[in-house]
């Protein structure tokens, strides 16, 4: 059975539209990641799918039965780790983990034993008697999951649950997200980072503008771009460069530039390395490097999305 | 439901944890004994100010006054009708007591008239010198009646009750009334307190809002109406003990008598509070923030505890905002309380209970329709 399923879904808000008429299907068992750039939508389809944000049009179900109509057996179902922290400051980690695990009407000692599991399955059992104030921002967010996960919820949704915190929160979490589903949740991510999506999740939602505009397994994805290849041209400085002048040579299909590093994927039927290269030399752009990559999920985003993941 | 207990329980909770809280919640509110104590309290007697005017130059008017000036704790001031409005706004007089020309005759004649008495200082203070003195009036004029126009019974029978009425001179009277203003003082300030409280209580739904905890909560089986409703728990629980705690402690510790019942008391402020928790949750409905609610409240509460009465008696305000204050619930609530030291019984204020009820339910009203459109625009489920 499909733990989740959306159709024709719209969201919008006054002459905007967030999501449009999205429609896609997550089985149990599943990771399924969204991807998508600043603004493209997934927060908004999130809070649709948690009950937060009616939609305009279309029908969400969750285990097979509609949202809108059962919202209280979607809820009880339903494990929430939202994109801004929303945990109480004045409350300790354990109360706050016992105190949202409370609202799914569990009480006494199974309510004890589900929060202190909760709470090691994150790594904050030696920190349960402290206030969130003293805590990182990886702690934070580890706390904002546990949370969402006493209750033991069939499906849960993370909002990019790994945003802005160090490395070894990071796979702290995405451990534990491999963790949780082997333990049978199914699980929605969202992120903005593409080594993540492409680490953890089965399958891959790209979003964008509302719309999904590829999904499948990251093989499925990479496929799509077979007959393109990734040249990482590396300079001494990318001040002079003319992103637009290199993506009119011909075969060019998408261009970004990271630091010292020139990222064009190109159409592996035509031979246009000469005219890159010529390119950049007569703009007096010093190469000190050049190699060939296959592609990755980052190079299916940009060439689908002409954008780039995040905002430089 | 259960949920519901759940969220009030953990709101309580984390409270109560803080200090300051437990001081504002449940120590301020017994500040306003204090003030009344101070105002009111020590082993002075309480000695009220009644200027009294004598325009009907008679033995009965004579005699009227010299009763007045008998009751023990009141010392009269003759004045002449010229002088009245100097005297009042010098502030040295309580009440002012005018007998016309043609009062002593029309006592006589069994229909007492002619005699104006105007309250300064709230007519809780001065409701006893009214009472003893119409009741004084009265009985002449009945003993006028009885004598039926024989001159010389009268004289007989009011020679009688002078010498007895010398002596049944009333030592209570100071007392209630003292008793009575520290009532009016304290409670006043309560109502100030609650007000407060209900208004802190119910931000705490703007902070989870700023804070994003509202929005996590609405994912998990709350919902928006079971969530105010919590809250409105919450305050009215408060305000509950608020009460409580004060009459209780003005009552056995400070044996400040209420001069009504304690339930009688204890009902109209629960209902006051609440017209506190509806008030609050109409200002929180029209603010964005916390920043913006704090402005508002701040702009509403202080000023109509002030004209409502809650710190000084109404009848020192100008006509104007006296007629202002019978807008006020709290305005309301002070009087519903009066009329029940009076001695009226709480089936005769009806109507009273009824305006009470009404701002308790037209706040909420506003309250929640104000909610629903925010939900709509916002599109909260
Ligand atoms: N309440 C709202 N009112 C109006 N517009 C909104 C509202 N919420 C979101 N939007 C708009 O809808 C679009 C999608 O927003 P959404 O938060 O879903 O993006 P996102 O994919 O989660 O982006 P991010 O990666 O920044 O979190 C954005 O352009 C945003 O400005
Ligand atoms: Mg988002």
């Amino acid at each position: 059975m499909n733990v989740l399923e959306i159709k024709n879904v719209t969201k919008k808000f006054a002459d905007f539209i967030a999501v449009d008429n999205m429609s896609l299907a997550v089985a149990e068992g599943e990771i399924f990641g969204f991807l998508g750039a600043n603004g493209a939508g997934k927060s908004t389809t999130i809070n649709m799918i948690a009950g937060l944000l009616r939609c305009n049009d279309g029908i969400i179900s969750i285990l097979g039965k509609n949202s809108a109509k059962h919202s209280r057996f979607a809820k009880m179902n339903l494990g929430m780790v939202p994109q801004d922290l929303a945990i109480y400051e004045d409350m300790t980690a354990y109360e706050n983990v016992k105190f949202f695990a409370g609202l799914y009407g569990l009480r006494g000692a199974e309510l004890h034993d589900l929060v202190v599991e909760a709470l090691e399955f994150v790594g904050l059992q030696d920190k349960h008697k402290s206030y969130p104030n003293s805590f990182s921002g990886g702690m934070k967010r580890r706390l904002n999951i546990a949370c969402a996960i006493a209750h033991r919820p069939k499906l849960i949704i993370m909002d990019e649950p790994t945003v802005g915190i160090d490395p070894q929160s990071r796979n702290y979490i995405l451990n534990s997200v491999k963790k949780l589903n082997e333990m049978g949740c199914t699980i929605i991510y969202t992120s903005h980072y593409m080594e993540e999506v492409e680490e953890i999740c089965s399958r891959i939602a790209i979003i964008d503008h509302g719309k999904i505009i590829a999904e499948g397994t990251k093989e499925q994805l990479k496929s799509l771009i077979t007959n393109t290849k990734d040249l990482w041209i590396e300079v001494k400085s990318s001040e002079n460069l003319n992103i637009q002048a290199i993506k009119e040579i011909p075969g060019v299909e998408a261009v970004s530039i990271e630091e010292y590093f020139i990222k064009i994927n190109s159409d592996t039927g035509v031979n246009n390395l000469n005219k890159i290269i010529e390119h950049l030399i007569n703009n007096g752009i010093e190469i000190r490097g050049l190699q060939e990559k296959a592609p990755n999920l980052e190079t299916v985003f940009l060439t689908l999305t002409g954008r780039n993941l995040r905002d430089q | 439901m259960r949920d519901i207990l759940w969220i009030v329980q953990n709101t309580l909770r984390v409270t109560f944890r803080k200090k300051k809280n437990i001081l504002l919640y449940l120590f301020m509110p017994l500040i306003g004994i204090f003030i009344a104590l101070m105002a009111y309290g020590g082993d002075q007697k309480m000695i009220l100010h009644v200027g009294v005017v004598n325009q009907d130059k008679a033995e009965i008017t004579a005699d009227t006054i010299q009763f007045l000036a008998g009751l023990e704790n009141v010392k009269i001031t003759e004045l002449e009708a010229g002088q009245v409005q100097e005297e009042i706004v010098s502030g040295k007089l309580d009440s002012v007591i005018t007998f016309e020309k043609g009062y002593s005759d029309s006592v006589l004649a069994g229909r007492p008239d002619h005699i104006q008495l105007t309250s300064i200082k709230g007519a809780q203070v001065t409701g006893f010198v009214k009472s003893y003195l119409y009741q004084y009036i009265d009985n002449i004029s009945t003993i006028s009646r009885a004598a039926d126009g024989n001159q010389q019974t009268f004289q007989q029978m009011y020679q009688d009750y002078q010498q007895s009425s010398f002596q049944l001179s009333t030592h209570s009277l100071a007392d209630t009334s003292r008793n009575k203003n520290m009532t009016t003082q304290t409670i006043g300030f309560l109502i100030m307190i609650m007000l407060i409280s209900a208004s802190n209580l119910s931000e705490i739904i703007l902070l989870e809002k700023e804070k994003r905890t509202y929005f996590r909560l609405l994912s998990t089986p709350i919902n928006a109406r079971k969530y105010l409703l919590a809250n409105v728990l919450v305050n009215m629980l408060v305000m509950t003990v608020q009460v409580a705690v004060t009459l209780t402690i003005m009552k056995s510790v400070f044996h400040i008598g209420l001069n009504m019942s304690y339930w009688e008391a204890a009902v109209v402020m629960l209902l006051f509070s609440m017209i506190a928790v509806g008030l609050s949750l109409v200002l929180i409905s029209f603010s964005k923030s916390r920043s913006a609610a704090n402005a508002l409240q701040n702009l509403i509460i202080t000023p109509t505890v002030m004209l409502s009465g809650c710190f000084w008696p109404v009848e020192v305000m100008p006509t104007t905002l006296q007629k202002i204050a019978n807008f006020l619930p709290q305005r309301w609530t002070l009087d519903t309380l009066t009329k029940l030291q009076e001695g009226h019984a709480f089936s005769e204020l009806s109507l009273n209970l009824l305006i009470l009820f009404a701002f308790a339910a037209a706040f909420f009203l506003i309250a929640v329709y104000k909610f629903s459109r925010n939900k709509t625009t916002e599109n909260f489920v």
